[in-house]
């Protein structure tokens, strides 16, 4: 090893010193605020009182009805969106996967939903699922699925997969073209080898292509989930957590929290509580990604 | 395809099979390809047609998928909506008697937005550049103490989810006085780009010989040159990637700007857009219009850059 601060060292830091001024100064600190905040009880509507009251805000939450709510609304949010997101992903870049004509028109296309904002790819589904005048019920109704309009987003049963299916729409891009990656690094040898053995399509799909895509399909599925549980536009713009409580989820729940009752202390304590979630589950992501660089 | 050689193992020969198996497998292509197209591209074909129809047409049922009589009165309200007329109930009545206004007296902000989320996005865009195409450089390229634990450092940044720094951030920005500003803005975006621009581009310079690095510091140039005169051309394809992350990322965010901007000063292109949709009065047809506009530019970009976004995203990604 170099001396500790070699000529090398010296000019590594040069050159890393405004990405990490950068960052100490927009994610380091802030996320450390957060965490000095949420020991305070600070409610925007009494700004001269704001005392100190430790681990109050984390215990108060625990103690919410209404975050337990929100915690199941997140879990199932996630759970039916990166499963549907891995089924839909996987088909996608298996059909990429062959050679044909038009497969690059395909494969732009693809991109199109990834591209779109989630705000416009919301006020889309929105209108989509409109009870009055959508598409959604517009289509069922000229198939003859239903015999008269029915009430989507507006339906407690439904509205958390309505807002997963728009969700799930926007994701499958990203999520098929990783997966693309890692099916398209398998070594044909491996095929060859199944092929002599005597294994069939199927049985090349489960014993080769399914074990060489489960570190990429582990990312991926890693990856979807961190955005579904801090997933936040859909709800404020389709549903504002409602109706009832059917789409209450913990982002949409810190968002009430801080920005509707004002109350920064408790909105910083949840959303550090989410933040935690994060960390753990991305252990696995940071270390494969880190190994690579 | 060894299921058809089960059930045909008696008269067909081998290549007749093999024929039908072939048949079989373009069919199933065929399919999923048709499937596929309509899964992306239906719902906005649908916004894209819906845009075009009449205030009057829209409220069909069931709805006119083709407009019947196409219109661009939603998208001229929006372009002749300016400060000194103001698109009211009043003033639009005379036009379209059939529906009566429908237009929000926001309307007028909606230009002026885009031009907000241009600005941001491209400052992000500069910044992220400044910052990142130095630090992926020595990530690299330089053998020195810390490195790895840099790297993971910049890995732990990029899965902080945005709504955790939602509060801290609001509080700073609060007290800075920076509520309702562009700065603001372009400050905050930097933590949702930053640590995923530097990713890209440390994995290019990667794959770029050390070789080179060697030979431009035997030839006298210092590290910075080094940098500039060789690497910098050599590496264009994640540049641009890079560009086009940042500024669809900054285009398309929302969640930041919901919190620190307050009125068309600062107000981007999503959060207009967002407040039409909570309002009852407005018509659809105008709403999807408005999305419309918002849809184009980074569909455009995606679509142009395919190949750029698509080995920018795989360089990030997945190898196995």
């Amino acid at each position: 090893m170099r001396h500790l601060f070699g000529y090398e060292e010296r000019s590594a830091a040069l050159f890393l010193a405004p990405v990490m001024l950068v960052l100490m100064g927009v994610a380091v600190f802030p996320i450390f605020y957060s965490l000095y905040i949420s020991f305070f009880r600070i409610k925007l509507t009494r700004p001269n009182r704001t005392p100190f009251v430790g681990l109050d805000n984390y215990t108060d939450l625990f103690t919410n009805e209404l975050f337990w709510v929100s915690v199941v609304r997140t879990v199932t949010f996630s759970v039916v969106s990166v499963t549907a997101i891995a089924v839909i992903a996987l088909l996608i870049s298996l059909l990429l996967n062959q050679n044909f004509r038009g497969r690059r028109v395909l494969s732009t296309i693809l991109l199109v939903p990834w591209a779109i904002p989630y705000v416009a790819n919301a006020l889309m589904w929105k209108w989509i699922y409109d009870s009055g005048y959508g598409a959604l019920n517009g289509v069922l109704y000229q198939l003859d699925f239903i015999d008269k309009y029915m009430i989507w987003l507006g339906d407690q049963d439904k509205t958390i997969f309505l807002i997963a299916n728009a969700f799930v729409w926007k994701e499958v891009p990203l999520a098929a073209i990783l997966l693309l990656v890692s099916l398209k690094s398998i070594p044909s040898d491996l095929y060859q080898a199944a092929r002599v053995d005597g294994a069939g399509v199927w049985q090349r799909f489960i014993h080769v292509t399914l074990p060489a895509m489960k570190p990429g399909f582990m990312l991926v599925m890693i990856y979807e989930t961190m955005m579904a549980i801090r997933h936040f536009d859909l709800f404020f713009i389709l549903t504002e957590g409602g109706p009832g409580d059917a789409s209450h989820v913990l982002s949409w729940h810190i968002y009430v929290e801080t920005f509707r009752n004002l109350s920064f202390g408790s909105g910083a304590a949840m959303s550090y509580v989410l933040a935690l979630v994060t960390f753990a589950l991305s252990y696995v992501f940071i270390r494969t990604l880190g190994r690579r660089i | 395809m060894s299921q058809f050689s089960q059930t045909n193992s008696g008269g067909i020969d081998y290549r007749r099979r093999q024929k039908v198996a072939r048949l079989l497998q373009h069919l199933v292509i065929l399919l999923g390809a048709a499937v596929l197209t309509i899964y992306a591209l239906a719902p906005v074909t649908w916004l894209v047609s819906s845009s075009f129809q009449t205030e009057a047409e829209i409220v069909s049922v069931p709805p006119h998928w083709i407009p019947e009589e196409p219109t661009l009165q939603n998208f001229e309200a929006i372009f002749s909506a300016t400060e000194e007329e103001e698109i009211t109930y009043e003033t639009r009545s005379g036009q379209d008697p059939a529906s009566g206004g429908y237009i929000p007296s926001t309307a007028k902000n909606l230009i002026p937005s885009m031009w907000n989320s241009l600005i941001v996005a491209s400052l992000v865009v500069v910044l992220n550049l400044l910052v990142g195409v130095p630090a992926a450089y020595a990530l690299a390229k330089i053998r020195f103490w810390g490195r790895d634990a840099s790297v993971y450092f910049i890995l732990i940044t990029r899965v902080i989810p945005d709504i955790a720094l939602v509060v801290p951030f609001f509080l700073v920005i609060r007290k800075l006085g920076m509520l309702d500003s562009l700065g603001s803005l372009v400050l905050t975006y930097l933590a949702v780009t930053v640590p995923f621009s530097v990713f890209i581009l440390v994995q290019y310079f990667e794959g770029l010989p050390d070789e080179l690095d060697k030979a431009a510091r035997v030839d006298g140039c210092s590290r910075f040159q080094a940098l500039l005169r060789v690497f910098l051309p050599l590496s264009l394809p994640s540049l641009v990637a890079v560009v086009l992350f940042t500024f669809l990322t900054s285009w398309n965010e929302f969640l930041l700007a919901l919190m620190f901007t307050q009125t068309e000063a600062s107000q981007t292109l999503p959060i207009v857009l967002a407040a039409f949709t909570s309002d009852f009065t407005i018509s659809f047809s105008f709403i999807n219009a408005a999305g419309v506009l918002a849809i184009v530019p980074p569909v455009i970009v995606a679509v142009v850059f395919e190949r750029y976004i698509v080995s920018g995203l795989t360089a990030g990604a997945v190898k196995g």
